[in-house]
């Protein structure tokens, strides 16, 4: 999908940047993000805690409004539609969200059934019979039954409360999904199950998803590109293939030789990249490369310029020290 | 090598108003000087209960220890009063937590606390109690310790507070350090930098190690032997090796393949194991991953699997195993 030149744009996400007002000072989560996302495809986001992959996600479906910059949709007419308070109410019914904690994204007071069906009520979609129609075969696509539609969040497993997220995302047949880390709080067993679910419906329903995780095995598999993210800004973008075969910025290099393999042998033979130091804080950052604090290879450029993210080497990639 | 710690058929309970949950339903395990052992399970599953009772950690009651065998450094802890718990925990047997926000006091300067820990145990004045204290701060690698001892938690980041648990967790030098998912709280990075550290102090104190972990890499990283559990029970233990390359439980096989590997393609689908682990309330009359399992028999069902002898020092509880059963070369690799 990703050297597929003819692809189409879905989303365009112009320099987008969302700032927080803090007592400090100002809180860059995310900086001047300039990204687009293609139509079929899967984007993978990663970064460590605190990058703001989880408020980038969420300002691109419209919770929160961007400081900086533009979001651009391409609608399924072919009309290009600028995310902002007047289209927000049409955009959602496009885009929508899966959320981290299955047990803390689903009313506690609500019923299955009603948690899937507010959405289609708010769009004013079908009438009263094909809506309850329209649940049960949600339930069904997922992996539930019908016997589930009149239960409460609270009698279902962690993987199951997944289920009924997803099937709460799908209910107004949105065309892109935003997976904030929709398994990083669910067991291994059950994670290759949702892992599965999202990639049959992606292939079903031609869904575009923007995933966000932490654990990069799993990014690896699910995406067809992936975006390495440090500090608010992107810092690498390439396929994934690419990403982990020829791996360009320091910070990616280090993220990757820091996941553990299971698999003893190639631990054992494994060569860790070991950064020192921990993530700056994203209140007042210093100018130039924001990972330059804890790169080993820094050079004095690095401190006063910020890298942009330019085509080096195949991809993109924003670092002084890689050349062309 | 000398064994630190048997675990014999340990069995804990929890009453609670809906019922007996038992939790941990006849566990065992050693452990050598040394040596790492990996508790892998998933959540519910018990490691972290067994772990607990180690150092009688889990409130009695709800909890109750119905049955079992824990020897540390040869004291028995089944029977141990409390008095003498307070003596054994730190000097014998210490824990890492999980979560390194929440195990410091944030009212205490990180100095005092590691000072009360060590003047527990030791007899030292109060400036050698401090001395002691930089020395362990050092030994984590923290950096400036004689101006650190001086700041409170909030002042220091997630992987440098688990740095003070683990240096507080070091301060008697106990023979047995259990970490339950230290690294779980913490980003790559610094979980990588977290594991160096623990594989550096057991090279140098010889601590032995018990690792709880859902995390299958991190086990593949550091572990020299593990033990896999399901449903309160230890279903296959082995070394390192037997584990990952020749494991012999259904359970273990499918969470193993459940794990996308780098070099896998995207059309391959991941194994998933259908259904979720049993409820201890009413736990299964028979072996606890039947209705999960692929290969099970009707004799599943009925009655709970012995241990078998896979190779040596490697055991599996499963019917499959058993010499009668026909498939049982077929279960090798399925």
């Amino acid at each position: 999908m990703a050297n597929n030149q003819d692809a189409k744009k879905l989303v365009e996400i112009k320099n987008v940047s969302k700032y927080f007002r803090v007592t400090d000072g100002t809180l860059k989560a995310v900086d001047g993000i300039d990204i687009d996302i293609y139509k079929g495809e899967t984007l993978g986001l990663v970064g460590e805690s605190g990058c703001g992959k989880s408020t980038f996600g969420k300002t691109l479906i419209g919770i929160y409004p961007p400081t900086k910059g533009k979001i651009i949709y391409h609608t399924a007419e072919g009309k290009p539609m600028e995310i902002k308070k007047k289209t927000l109410f049409s955009y959602s019914k496009m885009a929508q969200i899966i959320f981290q904690d299955p047990y803390s994204s689903l009313d506690p007071r609500m019923t299955v059934a009603d948690i899937i069906e507010e959405g289609m009520i708010i769009h004013k979609m079908y009438d009263k019979q094909r809506r309850k129609e329209r649940v049960y075969e949600l339930l069904e696509l997922v992996g539930l039954n019908k016997e589930h539609a009149n239960r409460f969040a609270h009698e279902f497993s962690g993987g199951q409360r997944q289920r009924i997220g997803i099937a709460r995302a799908l209910a107004i047949e949105p065309e892109f999904i935003v997976c904030d880390e929709p398994i990083s709080a669910l067991d291994v067993s059950i994670q290759s199950q949702i892992i599965n679910l999202l990639h049959d419906l992606q292939i079903k329903l031609g869904l575009t998803y923007l995933f966000i995780a932490h654990d990069l095995n799993i990014v690896k598999y699910i995406s067809d590109r992936i975006a390495v993210m440090y500090l608010g800004n992107i810092v690498e973008l390439a396929s994934s293939k690419d990403l982990y075969d020829n791996t360009l910025h320091p910070y990616s290099q280090a993220l990757l030789s820091a996941v553990p393999i299971p698999d003893p042998d190639k631990e054992a033979q494994k060569d860790r990249q070991i950064l020192s130091g921990d993530v700056p804080s994203p209140i007042n950052t210093p100018k130039g490369c924001p990972f330059a604090g804890r790169c080993p290879y820094v050079m004095d450029i690095c401190r006063q310029e910020k890298p942009a993210l330019e085509m080096k080497q195949g991809h993109l990639v924003a670092c002084h020290k890689v050349e062309k | 090598m000398s064994k630190v710690l048997e675990v014999k058929d340990l069995r804990v309970s929890f009453d609670t108003y809906a019922g007996e949950v038992q939790a941990v339903r006849g566990v065992s395990f050693e452990l050598e000087e040394g040596e790492v052992l990996a508790v892998v399970g998933e959540s519910g599953c018990g490691k972290s209960v067994s772990a607990q009772t180690i150092m009688k950690l889990n409130p009695m009651p709800p909890a109750r220890i119905k049955g079992g065998e824990i020897t540390l450094n040869g004291k028995d802890i089944v029977s141990a009063t409390e008095k003498e718990m307070r003596e054994i925990r730190g000097k014998d047997v210490s824990m890492i937590f999980q979560d390194p926000m929440t195990c410091l006091n944030p009212t205490m300067q990180i100095g005092k606390q590691l000072v009360e820990a060590i003047k527990n145990h030791q007899k030292l004045s109060k400036e050698e109690a401090v001395k002691e204290a930089i020395r362990l701060l050092d030994l984590v690698r923290i950096p400036n310790p004689e101006q650190r001892i001086k700041q409170y938690p909030h002042e220091f980041s997630g992987g440098m507070r688990q740095r003070v648990m683990i240096a507080m967790a070091l301060s008697c030098a106990p023979k047995l350090l259990i970490a339950d998912e230290p690294t779980t709280a913490l980003d790559v990075t610094i979980q990588a930098q977290i594991m160096e550290l623990l594989k550096e102090i057991k090279e140098k104190t010889n601590t032995a190690i018990i690792l709880i972990t859902h995390d299958l890499g991190v086990v593949a990283s550091m572990a020299d032997r593990v033990a896999v559990m399901y449903a309160g029970k230890v279903v296959e233990t082995g070394s390192v090796k037997d584990i990952f390359y020749n494991s012999s439980h259904p359970y273990t096989k499918a969470l193993l393949k459940s794990l996308p590997t780098t070099d896998m393609e995207r059309t391959t689908r991941l194994v998933s194991i259908p259904g979720t682990p049993p409820d201890l309330l009413n736990p299964p009359v028979g072996c606890g991953f039947a209705s999960r399992c692929d290969n099970c028999m009707k004799i599943c069902h009925e009655e709970q699997p012995e241990e078998f002898e896979v190779d040596k020092e490697h055991t599996a509880s499963c019917w499959l195993l058993h010499p009668d059963c026909p498939s049982s070369q077929v279960g090798g690799d399925k």
